[in-house]
Parts: structure tokens; sequence; C-alpha cells
């Protein structure tokens, strides 16, 4: 599957609301994660005191990101780990690639890390001579059929099980004939067995990065960021400097958060905290460690009054119960990032100018915020993108016209009243049965979706109306 | 070549932040008592237990199956444990060879009739290993990377049994926050600090639940109450 473009987010759409299955197969993973989070949550009466003091190491980590960047540096070094500093994604994935070179890596492995999608990584290992594998079984999936990730935690979620099925009986060595789930995830397990342990490097991402004590600490249900790390000789880690925090106390109350946002667990299986190559004498574990900081629009979103963004730990709460998400699914975002989170990242991390319309894909309920265990605040943020679009002059003429023609309008109460009367009666001559399926001035609606009947007036004269039935009500 | 340009990024990054608005310059000693400030929060913003004994509660969540693929027993004296690891074979049918991690305590053990030392490559191994720690509030064991603790135990076998001596389970995983940074303040932090909770799952096809993802399918612990 070709990957989308941000810039064709419209065409995306129309494409993913083409797909017959595709509402079903999203809504089966999310509509599920959204209910095992209200489980979590009912479970966790301290949620919310929970979410204030996460919400606060973020910010305070955020506010003081120079001071931590530094201590994390000193005490990464002092394990024995080498940093890099990556501004760009290029530089990131070009750091990286070099020290596979260095190293005559033939094959790595590589565990979940959207960051590493951000940077590019993966097309940057295709275009070149070392064999990538990645190692996290929806990743894997995905490799396999060649599609972008759709969703953060689950990217393989727009598969069914018999895509998977045609998949594993194409390219595993010892393939299963069942289409049982169970023995599908056999078939993945023998096959990434060996993989595993020949594995010349291991690349993995880090939910977060203690500054105490230059530590990057892995979190995985199913345990391949381990698998992925431990038997080669390097481990390189990419990280963005937003997953900061002062100290290993400091991400636990994180971590009750992400787990619970995520999935609906208490707990995540595998939380590790990796500090450095292995110590003289040590049984397993690389002889050599790095880790690729990378900034990538981050300074840039702290500069421009988004630094809330940069609390973000990656749950995906915020797309689980999008409603625009659960229609249109990951792939038609057109960027690593989808949904909520995503539409604000992604301006960020590639422009405004070809992710604007990304920011009006909201409908502004607000469950976004509700939902996310550091508060930021989605809405408040997707509006600030869009008044710079705006302003950026980004939004196509069309748009820019009937806003300002609506604004002139505004002003006028009188010739608003006019205009919305003749516009009820204009509506009225294109509904059928409550409905309008076609109207002049409305195919972007309608091309996908059929309009609701107006009232027979409008809602100024039934105002009017109410308002002096009342007065009538008080004189009688 | 790829030194000079991260010398130039860091640069540019530290500049960048430093003239961004948010980030406020502060002396070591005020970001850190701020910093601490956050952690006296914990207490009101963490779950409660399901025993106030750490031990008890640490039970009471593995057999409520909180913790996916986990079950749990306890025993008086470690003398006993060859015995419940042949009941552990007998329960999954597994033959009698087990990988046993090389520490003291497990080595002085009688394991006659086992074989022990076996390659954990192989799939189906039961691995055996000595935990640094428990935690109640997630049912979890913690491991320490060390020249006698292969990490690759955890793991690499289908069927994993961690011994917990008793005086080593901790409440909340903030304790166990607070011993790591002891470690630390001895420089002697392991290369690799795990906290397992459960088995290796995923539910990445169709969102079903299957077990024994790319490590183990079913994780026994065994608490022993003499240590």
């Amino acid at each position: 599957m070709q990957a989308n473009k941000p810039e064709n987010f419209t065409q995306n759409v129309t494409d993913a609301l083409a797909q017959p299955d595709l509402k079903m197969i999203i809504r089966r993973t999310t509509d599920k994660a959204e209910a095992k989070r209200t489980d979590a949550i009912a479970n966790f009466p301290e949620f919310e005191k929970a979410r204030a003091q996460g919400q606060k190491v973020k910010d305070h980590t955020i506010k003081h990101m120079d001071h931590y960047l530094a201590e994390f540096e000193k005490n990464a070094l002092a394990q024995g780990t080498i940093v890099h500093w990556a501004s760009t994604a290029e530089e990131a994935s070009k750091i990286v690639l070099d020290i596979c070179r260095e190293h005559k890596a033939k094959k790595v492995t590589r565990s979940k890390s959207m960051l590493g999608e951000e940077i590019g990584l993966t097309h940057a290992f295709d275009n070149s001579d070392i064999e990538r594998i990645e190692t996290d079984l929806a990743e894997h999936i995905i490799q396999l059929a060649g599609d972008p990730p759709s969703h953060i935690i689950w990217p393989a979620m727009h598969r069914s099980r018999e895509d998977v099925v045609k998949l594993f009986r194409e390219f595993h060595s010892d393939p299963t004939y069942s289409e049982e789930i169970t023995d599908l995830v056999r078939s993945a397990r023998r096959d990434l067995r060996t993989k595993f342990l020949t594995s010349d490097i291991g690349i993995s991402g880090s939910n977060f990065l203690l500054a105490d004590s230059g530590s990057s600490c892995t979190v995985t249900n199913e345990g391949n960021a381990e698998l992925t790390i431990t038997p080669p000789k390097v481990h390189i880690v990419t990280a963005g400097i937003e997953k900061l925090v002062p100290s290993m106390a400091h991400a636990i109350p994180l971590l009750r958060l992400l787990t619970r946002s995520a999935t609906g667990a208490d707990i995540t299986q595998y939380i590790t905290f990796h500090n450095g190559p292995k110590r003289k004498n040590d049984a397993d574990g690389p002889e050599e460690c790095h880790i690729v900081l990378v900034d990538n629009g981050r300074t840039k979103m702290l500069a421009e009054g988004m630094e809330e963004m940069l609390r973000c730990i990656r749950c995906g709460a915020c797309m689980n119960h999008c409603v625009v998400y659960k229609h249109i699914g990951g792939h038609a975002y057109g960027s690593v990032y989808p949904g909520p989170m995503g539409s604000v990242l992604t301006p960020h991390l590639q422009s405004l100018e070809v992710a604007n319309k990304q920011t009006h894909a909201c409908t502004m309920n607000g469950r976004c915020e509700d939902v996310c265990p550091v508060n930021i605040p989605l809405p408040k943020l997707l509006r600030s993108l869009r008044a710079q679009s705006w302003q950026k002059k980004y939004e196509p003429l069309t748009n820019r016209f009937f806003v300002k023609f609506f604004g002139q309008l505004a002003k006028r109460p009188q010739l608003f009243q006019l205009f919305s009367s003749c516009g009820v009666i204009f509506m009225k001559i294109f509904s059928r049965n409550g409905w309008i399926k076609f109207m002049p001035f409305t195919s972007g609606w309608t091309k996908n979706r059929d309009l609701i009947e107006p009232e027979t007036t409008t809602f100024m004269h039934q105002y009017k109306k109410l308002k002096n039935l009342k007065v009538m009500e008080r004189k009688l | 070549m790829n030194k000079h340009i991260s010398d130039m990024s860091r640069e540019k990054i530290f500049n960048a932040i430093k003239s961004a608005k948010p980030t406020i310059t502060a002396d070591a000693k005020t970001i850190e008592d701020e910093a601490l400030e956050l952690l006296k929060e914990s207490e009101f913003a963490r779950p409660q237990l399901m025993s106030e004994d750490a031990t008890e509660a640490l039970m009471l969540r593995i057999d409520a199956g909180l913790v996916i693929g986990t079950t749990c027993e306890k025993i008086s004296t470690l003398d006993m444990l060859p015995h419940s690891v042949k009941q552990f074979f007998d329960r999954n049918s597994l033959p009698a060879e087990l990988k046993v991690q090389s520490v003291e305590p497990l080595n002085k053990l009688n394991w006659q009739g086992i074989t022990t030392d076996i390659d954990i490559v192989n799939d189906n191994t039961v691995g055996l290993c000595w935990a640094e720690y428990g935690v109640a509030e997630t049912g979890s064991f913690v491991a320490h990377s060390s020249p006698e603790m292969p990490i690759l135990l955890n793991f690499l076998p289908l069927y994993l049994i961690a011994i917990i001596p008793k005086s080593k389970i901790l409440h909340y995983m903030d304790d166990y926050a607070l011993i790591a940074n002891e470690i630390a303040k001895k420089k002697q932090t392991p290369r690799n600090m795990c906290l397992i909770s459960g088995v290796s799952g995923t539910t990445d096809i169709e969102g079903v639940l299957v077990k024994g993802a790319h490590g183990p399918e079913v994780l026994h612990i065994i608490i022993v109450e003499d240590e």
C-alpha cells in the first residue's frame, strides 16, 4: 500500500470512506479500547489526581528542558552510552544508518517506535543494503504488507485475520495453514525467533528518558523490545527530546497513566530501563549503546506556544475516542501520527501548509481533551492552528470568500436574518423525506452523507416567536 | 562527519530551547526541589492495593486474574522449591527439564530428577529465575541484568518460573524507584532493570489476546517465606 500524503487529505478521506469494511475494522479495535479504558479508570478512583500529577511532571520537565537534557547527556555518557544529537529527521536517520554501516551490519531488528517512523528510518533502511526486521507483531504484519502504520498502538488494525493468513503463508519460512489467531501468532514467533538471535544491531525507541540516570525506558506487551536489544552487539535508541522526565520516580505516575489510557490495562507486561552497554562479565547484552536525541520540530513547538503538545506520551486515547478517526482511520491523515494528536503534530513535523486540512477534521466535541492522560487541550491547539492557517492564507479561496461573506452578514443582523430565511426556503426545495441528498454549493458535505432538513423557520424567528409568547403569558 | 553534525545540532537545540518562552533558566537546586515537590503527590495519585500486606496484595492480584497468564504460590522454605517445580511440570505436561539461573540459592538446591542445564534458545524451555524484587501494585517481579542473570532467560522460554523472596516484595512501583535511586548512588546500576507483569501477549490481530507472542506464555510466581 502506497503511503498517503498529508496534502492530499481530502482525497485520502474520500478513498477511506469508500472502503466498505474499513469503518467496521477500525471500530472493532477502537471501541474495545474505549470500553477497556473506561473500566480501567473506573477502577482507579485516583485517576484525576494521577492525571494532574502527570501533567505537572511533564510541564516541569518542559520548563527546564535545557537543564534536563544536559543532565541526561552527562549521565548517559557516564553509563557508557554514546550520545548523538539530530535537529532534523534526515540527520537522525543518517546517524543511525552510519552507525550500522560502521559496524558492517547486514541485518537490524527494530522494536516499534513512532519516532523511527517519524524520522523515516524504515524507508532509509529499505533504500540501503541493510535488512530491516520489524519485531512488534503489528509492525511485522505491516512490513510484510508494505503498509504504513494506521494507529500508534495498533499499527496493523486495518488488516484483517484473512489478510494476515495470506501474508504469513507467503512470507514465513514455516507458515501455519490454520486460520486461528493463536496459530498465526505462533507462526510469527517461529519466524522471528532466529532473526532476534542473529541480528547485528537492535534499534528501539524510548517511552521515557530518565535525566538523573541517563536511562531509556521501553514499554511493551510482547517483550519484543528486550529481545530486539539484548542479543545484538549494538543497541541504538532513537528518542524525541520531549521524552525526558527527571527520574524513574517521575516516570512511574506517567506509566500508570500510559497503559490505562492506551489499552485499558493497569500496567504493561514489560517495562525495562536500559542503562548503557553491558557491564563487565554480564551474561548478555550489547557491547555498545548509542542514543540519538531528536528535535525535528519540537523546539519550534516550544517557541510557537504549542508546548502543551510536548506533554504527549503517545497513548493513542485521543484517536480511540475521535469520531473522525473512527470513520476514516489512520491512513487518511497521510502522516505517522493520525487522529487529534497527529493533526496538531504533523503541521510542526512537516508544515502547516501541507497539513492544514487535518486541523479542520475535528468536530470540537472535546472528547480527545477529556480522555488525554496529561490534559493536552487538543481542541484549543487545533483552533490555534486553524487561525494560523487563515493568517497564512492556506485556506482555499472559496472558503476564504464564504467566511468573509459570513463575517459581513453576521455584523448586519437584519441582512443576516433575511439571508437565513432565504436559506431555509432554498434548502426546503431540495429536501426529501427529511433529508437533503443534493444541493448546490454543498457537494463537499453531500458527497459522503446527507444533510438534515432544516426547521420550517430560522432559529431567530422561532426565538422571537417564543419570546413574544412569554411576554403574552406574563401579560395574561 | 557525524560528530560535527551532532555537535552543531546540539548547539542549535540548546539555543532554540533557551530562547523559547516557556523554558525558564534556574539553578540546579531550585529545579531539584521543584521536582521533589512533585513526588509528594504520588501518595494520593496511585491505586489502592488489594491488601495492606504487600505479599497478600500481590497474591490476591494474581489470583484475581489481573496479571495476564500468571499463577502464584507461596512456599515456606526454599528447600520446597524443586517439589513445586515438579508440580508445575506435571500441571503443564512438560518434561522435567529446566534452565536454572546460576545463583547461589538455586545452585545449592537438590534438583535430582530434573535436567537443569538446557539451552534456552529451545522454544519449549522452562526458565527459573531469581527475582530481585516483587511489586504488589502491579503483580510484577523485577529482574536485574548481571553476570548471573541473563536477561534473555526471562524472554526466550515459553514457560517461566520466578522466585521472589517475601522480604523483597514492595508495595508500589514508587518504592522500587527509591531502591533504584539508592543503587545508582552506589554506582551499581545494572544495564537492565526489568519490571515483568505477566506473560508476553499481543492483541495485534483483530484485537484478540494471544499469550506467548515472543516470550513466555505461562508465568508462575513462587514466593519464598524464609528469605
